[in-house]
């Protein structure tokens, strides 16, 4: 896994704009009955498309651990190549049918699956044929300021150019669109109001999202057997 | 305690039981450490454990009152398989079994079994939600403290279904059960005393519900045709249509086991919860009508409590 972890930090291309220079966005994500919100992911799209778009890393990776995906949701910006290492003992063979990607991994263990590239925005859903409950979530983001909630509800969006943006959030269980959830919001801006760079006070949010409930496919189940699970 | 001894009405011997449930258990538990190693959990090979207690009202599938028994079982088992997957959606599935039972009355009814199986998959397409069917045979050997009751079992089975969302699974399942007991003496001249061998189809259909990402509801429906053996004292109606008969001294010195051919209706309703992903809590309720030939008529209902672990 580390050998994997150098091998996509390789892949990594240093960003255009220097990091530390930039705004930061902290939001904080509440789901209707006020609880913190984890695996939300925030995407904020610069307004002014004349403003310099820095370049993200384009090398990711979505581990398979204790027959689940890990992480369960990954924000990619688009383009970026993927891989699926397997850390199980048991092989996996990973597929989407979503229409931002489909493809397939033929049964592997290990780290011998080619990388994936997402090169179209949008949700990723993954599952594997082999074992039917695991469900991750790739989110292929057209901006590249994005950034996922932690397990206390909140997320960091650093290094942004100061100026106007839409922000909106996306999670698995979202009851309406990600759309519906799209505010205006002005980074690094003054005392004033308007986006100054340099600023140095952090920009911060708090969106209330609505949540259904999330089935997934049990892990144990009668059908399964012989060889539950 | 119902019984634990008694003698044989043929040989005049004492017989006892041959303790091969306290000799696989241990087994189990060696067997249970070494499935839990990470040595074990290499490969596809997938390791299970379960462990049960179970509530029978009826052992003996008696039909007088008098002769019924209700007894309660104390049950584990250790599993493991390994997915071999083919092309074009086909997996093969091969493994094997550790089951034992232990009886709090009718101790000869303790007993330890292993089998083995084989199974052939075939799914349409990729993901949860298409259509499967499944071919498998096991064979297996039981073997009982009162030994006489000791069989081969062969089982055969089609099984088919679809998930039809992160809700609803359906599934069907045929089998075939050939169980090849020890043929005893003839206690009656003419009638066999292969008391304990049966053949049956049955047919069983499938539905859980989710409730929640880690609770489900299962029903399912059973419809079994085949024989049945039905332990009570000497009792002429099932007597006179009984396919062979055999001494059931598990019960008692008295009771006698009968093979029958019968009709059996059944349901299960059960509540099933993963506290882990690599543990599920399963509480199930069965009730069993079977409808045997000269009018034998009988009833049981089990409840079950099940832990299964998964390594």
């Amino acid at each position: 896994m580390n050998r994997l972890l150098a091998a996509g930090a390789g892949l990594i291309l240093i960003a255009a704009t220097a990091p530390g220079q930039g705004a930061e966005l902290r939001v904080m994500v509440k789901d209707q009955h006020g609880k913190l919100v984890s695996d939300a992911v925030i995407l904020a799209t610069l307004l002014d498309p004349r403003a310099a778009q820095r370049v993200r890393p384009l090398g990711d990776a979505v581990d398979q651990v204790d027959k689940q995906f890990v992480p369960y949701v990954k924000t990619v910006y688009v383009g970026s190549k993927v891989l699926f290492p397997n850390s199980d003992h048991v092989r996996h063979q990973v597929y989407s049918f979503s229409p931002a990607k489909k493809f397939e991994l033929p049964l592997y263990g290990g780290t011998t699956a080619p990388p994936v590239v997402f090169d179209k925005p949008g949700v990723v859903v993954l599952g594997c044929n082999i074992h039917d409950w695991m469900v991750g979530y790739i989110y292929v983001s057209e901006t590249p300021f994005f950034a996922k909630t932690e397990i206390a509800g909140t997320a960091t969006i650093e290094d942004m150019p100061p100026g106007e943006y839409s922000v909106r959030v996306w999670h698995p269980s979202l009851e309406r669109t990600e759309e519906s959830t799209a505010r205006r919001i002005t980074v690094g801006a003054d005392s004033s109001g308007a986006a100054a760079p340099g600023a140095a006070a952090p920009t911060n949010a708090v969106w209330t999202v609505g949540l259904k409930p999330l089935f997934r496919v049990p892990r144990a189940s009668g059908a399964a057997s012989p060889g539950y699970p | 305690m119902r019984l634990n001894t008694c003698t044989d009405a043929l040989t005049g011997q004492t017989l006892k039981p041959s303790h091969a449930f306290t000799t696989v258990l241990r087994a189990f538990g060696g067997a249970i450490i070494l499935g839990g190693t990470p040595y074990a959990a290499q490969g596809d090979w997938t390791v299970g454990t379960e462990a049960g207690l179970r509530h029978d009202s009826n052992v003996g599938n008696a039909q007088p009152a008098s002769d019924i028994v209700a007894d309660s079982t104390l049950k584990a088992s250790l599993s493991m398989f390994q997915l071999l997957p083919l092309s074009d959606g086909y997996s093969l599935t091969v493994g094997g079994n550790l089951h034992g039972e232990r009886y709090r009355q009718v101790n000869g009814l303790n007993n330890a079994s292993v089998d083995a199986m084989l199974s052939l998959k075939k799914k349409w397409g990729l993901g949860p939600f298409v259509p499967w069917a499944r071919a498998g045979i096991t064979v297996g050997r039981s073997s009982y403290d009162y030994s006489y009751r000791n069989a081969w079992a062969y089982h055969a089975t089609l099984a088919s279904g679809r998930r039809i969302d992160e809700r609803w699974n359906l599934w069907a399942e045929y089998t075939f059960e050939d169980l090849v007991a020890r043929t005893h003496e003839e206690l009656v001249p003419g009638l066999s005393g292969d008391a304990y061998s049966q053949v049956d189809h049955s047919l069983r259909l499938n539905v859980e519900y989710a409730l929640s990402g880690n609770v489900y509801l299962a029903l399912g429906l059973m419809g079994r045709r085949g024989d049945v053996v039905s332990t009570t004292q000497p009792n002429y109606n099932v007597y006179a249509v009984s396919r062979a008969l055999a001494e059931d001294p598990a019960f008692g010195p008295a009771d006698y086991a009968y093979r029958i051919k019968g009709t059996t209706y059944g349901f299960r309703v059960g509540f099933n919860y993963s506290p882990t992903a690599h543990n599920l809590i399963s509480c199930g309720f069965q009730r069993f009508d079977t409808h045997a030939e000269g009018g034998n008529n009988y009833i049981k209902s089990i409840v079950e409590i099940t832990w299964d672990h998964q390594f």
